[in-house]
C-alpha cells in the first residue's frame, strides 16, 4: 500500500510541514488534518517541503485549494519547497503555479515570509 | 519596433477560423497577454484600425490597448497573424515606405512564425493528452477511494478535493437528493447564499450544461439566473439509472477561462461516479440501521422475556396456568405469580402501550415496583397508588401508560382481594356458568400522580371457580378481515371450558383464538393467567 507521512516542525514564526511519500485521494486526509490542526492553532505562515514526496494525485492538490483562502484570508500564506519534476509538472499540468509561491529550497520561503513579516513587526 | 519608434506592439496568432491569441505583448500591460480575439472576417491586407469603419469589438480591444496599426502576417499565402503597432513614439504616421518595410521584415519571419506556432500546437497537444491522462488517473483513484468507506461525509470530502484540485474550482456546492427534496450536502458559496429554491428545476437536467446556456432555455431561465447571480457557471447532474441522484453546481475556476466541453465531461464523469458510491452508501447505512433495530427489538425481547416467570410457584389448593406469545414487534405484556406473606399469593397482568425496547423497560419498572411494595402489610389500594406514582414519575407526563390488574389470594380463606387499574376486567367464572368481571380499581397507571385513592374488590372463589386473566391481544386478536376476536367469544369459551384443568381452558382458548385468525400475523401480545380452585 502506499505510504505517506506528515511531519510538522515549528521555527521562527513559520510552520513548516514535511511531506513523504504517496499523496492521493487515499492518504488526502492524513494532510488535511495538518493543516487543520495549524489553522485551528492559529498558524497561518505555512511551507509545505516537498522534497520526499514521490507523488501527488488531483485530490492531492484538491488539499492544498481547500486551504489556502483561509490562510490567505487570514494573510498568510501556504508556501512549496523542494519540489521533484515529476511533482511539479502535476502541479503545471493543473495550472497551480499561478496560485502558490514554489520555491527551490525551504529556506528561501522562509525567509520571505519574515521579510515580509519584519517590517511590520 | 525600435526601428519604427514604435512604444507598443503586440503579435496575435490564428488559432482557427476567426479565433486569434494574443501571443506576445511589448509595451503594453500583461494582462492582455493569452487573451482571444475574435475576429469574424480577418483582413488580409494592412489596417490602420485608427479610421472609423463600422464598430466591431474586436477593433475596439485592440485600439483599447493603444494599437494602432495591423500587419497580416502569412505564410505560404495563409494568414497566421498579425502584427499590430502601437502609436510611434515622434507621432509621425506610417508612410509607404513605412510599410513596405514593415512587409518585409514580416514576410521574412512569417514561416518562422508558422514553425513556432506549429510547435506550439504540439506542445498544447500534449499538454492537453497529459490533462486527460490525469483526469482518468483522478477518476480512477477515486472510484477506488469511494468504494472503500462507503462513508459519505468520506465521498462527499474526496469530491470537494477532486473539484478543487482536478478542476480548481472556487465556489461549488454539491447536492443531494433526500427523498423528494434536492439538499446541499457540501459547499462553498458566498457567505450567507443558498440556493434551495433552484435545486428541483434542476433535477430535470438530462447532461451537463453550462449556466450561459441554460440562460436561453426557457425551463431552466430562472434557475439560471439564480446561478448566473452565485456565480455558478456550470450545472452537472448525478445520474443513477436515468434518475438525478444529485447536483455538482461549480463556480470560478481558480486558473481562469470557461468550462470546455472537455472539463464538463469529466464533471459528469466524476458526479455520477460519486453519485453510485453515495447511494451504496446510503443503501448500506440503511441495512446498518434496520439491523440495529432488530437488534434493539432482540434486546426488548430479552428483557420482556425475563420479566416473566420461568416457573410458576404452586399454590396451594389451585391450579395455575399461563401463557405468554409475544408478537413479532415486542409489544408490553406481563404476567406474575409470586408469594406474598403466609398463605398469600400475588397475581399480576399488565399490559404496557406501546412496543419496544421503551415499553418492555416500563414493564421492567412495574414489575420492579410490584415486587418490591408487595411484600409491605398494607392494602392493596395504597401499593397501587404507589405504583402509580413510580410509573407516571418514570413516563414523564403520559406519553405511555399501563394497564394493570393485581390481586392476592388467600389459600386458606379462598378470598380474592384485588384492584383494576384500567385492565380488560379478568372473568371469574363460577362453576356453575355464572360469570362475574372483576372491575373494582381506579385510573390505568403512569399518567397522573395518584389523586383519588384506588378501590379494591373481592370475591371468594369456591370449588370449580375458574379466574381468567387476559391481555386484549387476546380480546382483539384480529382475522384477515380487521376482525377482533372479541370479549364475548372469548368468555363463551372460559365458560364452555371451565370443566378443564386451567391449562386446558387456555388450551381451549387458544384453539378458538386461532381459528378466528386463520394464518394472520400476530399483531399484538397474547397473554393469559388461569387459576381454578380446586
Amino acid at each position: 500500500m502506499s505510504e505517506f507521512k506528515v511531519h510538522h516542525r515549528e521555527g521562527e514564526g513559520v510552520n513548516v510541514i514535511e511531506l513523504k511519500g504517496y499523496l492521493d485521494a487515499h492518504t488526502a486526509t492524513d494532510l488535511e488534518t495538518a493543516f487543520q490542526r495549524l489553522l485551528n492553532d492559529r498558524k497561518y505562515n505555512i511551507v509545505v517541503n516537498c522534497r520526499d514526496l514521490t507523488y501527488i494525485s488531483s485530490a492531492g492538490l484538491g488539499v492544498f485549494m481547500a486551504y489556502i483562502e483561509d490562510v490567505r484570508k487570514n494573510r498568510g500564506d501556504i508556501k512549496l519547497t523542494n519540489m521533484s519534476t515529476k511533482v511539479y509538472n502535476v502541479f503545471d499540468l493543473l495550472g497551480f503555479p499561478i496560485l502558490y509561491e514554489i520555491y527551490k529550497e525551504e529556506q528561501e520561503a522562509v525567509r520571505k515570509f519574515n521579510e515580509h513579516a519584519g517590517p511590520s513587526r | 519596433m525600435a526601428k519604427m519608434l514604435v512604444g507598443k506592439g503586440l503579435i496575435l496568432s490564428r488559432e482557427h477560423g476567426g479565433t486569434f491569441r494574443v501571443l506576445l505583448v511589448r509595451g503594453m500591460s500583461e494582462s492582455a497577454q493569452s487573451a482571444h480575439i475574435e475576429i469574424p472576417r480577418p483582413p488580409s491586407s494592412f489596417m490602420d484600425l485608427r479610421r472609423k469603419v463600422s464598430a466591431m469589438p474586436w477593433r475596439e480591444t485592440l485600439t483599447g490597448w493603444g494599437i494602432e496599426l495591423m500587419v497580416p502576417i502569412t505564410s505560404r499565402n495563409r494568414l497566421v497573424g498579425y502584427l499590430g503597432l502601437g502609436r510611434r513614439l515622434n507621432g509621425s504616421r506610417f508612410v509607404r515606405d513605412d510599410r513596405n518595410l514593415i512587409q518585409s521584415l514580416v514576410d521574412l519571419s512569417g514561416s518562422a512564425i508558422e514553425k513556432a506556432l506549429i510547435i506550439d500546437q504540439v506542445n498544447d497537444a500534449n499538454r492537453n493528452l497529459d490533462r486527460k491522462v490525469q483526469e482518468l488517473n483522478t477518476l480512477f483513484e477515486l472510484s477506488k477511494e469511494f468504494n472503500a468507506g462507503l462513508d459519505l461525509q468520506k465521498i462527499l470530502r474526496l469530491i470537494t478535493f477532486a473539484l478543487l484540485g482536478q478542476v480548481g474550482v472556487r465556489t461549488y456546492a454539491v447536492c443531494l437528493r433526500n427523498g423528494p427534496a434536492m439538499e446541499i450536502a457540501a459547499s462553498r458559496l458566498a457567505e450567507g447564499e443558498e440556493l434551495g429554491g433552484i435545486l428541483p428545476d434542476l433535477a430535470e437536467l438530462k447532461g451537463p450544461m453550462l449556466t450561459s446556456d441554460m440562460l436561453r432555455m426557457k425551463s431552466y431561465r430562472s434557475a439560471a439566473a439564480e446561478l448566473m447571480r452565485l456565480g455558478l457557471h456550470a450545472a452537472v447532474p448525478m445520474h443513477i439509472q436515468n434518475q438525478t441522484r444529485g447536483l455538482l453546481l461549480v463556480g470560478e475556476r481558480l486558473r481562469g477561462g470557461r468550462y470546455a466541453q472537455a472539463d464538463l465531461e469529466f464533471l459528469y464523469a466524476l458526479g455520477n461516479l460519486a453519485g453510485i458510491s453515495i447511494e451504496n452508501a446510503r443503501l448500506f447505512m440503511e441495512a446498518l440501521e434496520k439491523q440495529k433495530m432488530e437488534d434493539e427489538l432482540l434486546i426488548a425481547r430479552d428483557i420482556q422475556q425475563g420479566l416473566l416467570p420461568e416457573v410458576l410457584p404452586e399454590v396451594p389448593g389451585f391450579d395455575i396456568a399461563a401463557m405468554n406469545i409475544p408478537s413479532k414487534q415486542v409489544g408490553g405484556d406481563y404476567y406474575d405469580v409470586l408469594p406474598r406473606k403466609d398463605d398469600q399469593y400475588v397475581f399480576a397482568i399488565g399490559d404496557v402501550s406501546g412496543k419496544g425496547t421503551p415499553a418492555a423497560l416500563l414493564m421492567a419498572n412495574v414489575q420492579a415496583a410490584l415486587r418490591a411494595l408487595a411484600p409491605f402489610d398494607q392494602p392493596l389500594a395504597a401499593i397501587t397508588g404507589r405504583i402509580n406514582d413510580l410509573t407516571s414519575a418514570n413516563t414523564r407526563g403520559g406519553s405511555k401508560f399501563i394497564t394493570f390488574f393485581w390481586g392476592t389470594l388467600d389459600t386458606k380463606e379462598r378470598l380474592l382481594t384485588y384492584v383494576n387499574a384500567g385492565h380488560n376486567p379478568p372473568m371469574l367464572v363460577r362453576s356453575d356458568g355464572t360469570v362475574e368481571r372483576l372491575e373494582e380499581g381506579g385510573l390505568i397507571l403512569g399518567i397522573f400522580k395518584t389523586a383519588k385513592p384506588y378501590d379494591e374488590g373481592s370475591a371468594r372463589m369456591e370449588r370449580g371457580d375458574v379466574l381468567f386473566l387476559f391481555t386484549d391481544g387476546v380480546s382483539e386478536a384480529m382475522n384477515a378481515a380487521g376482525e377482533d376476536y372479541t370479549e364475548e367469544q372469548l368468555l363463551e369459551v372460559v365458560r364452555a371450558s371451565r370443566g378443564m384443568t386451567s391449562a386446558g381452558i387456555i388450551e381451549a382458548v387458544m384453539k378458538s383464538v386461532n381459528r378466528h385468525v386463520h394464518d394472520t400475523p400476530q399483531s399484538d401480545d397474547i397473554t393469559m393467567l388461569v387459576a381454578k380452585a380446586v
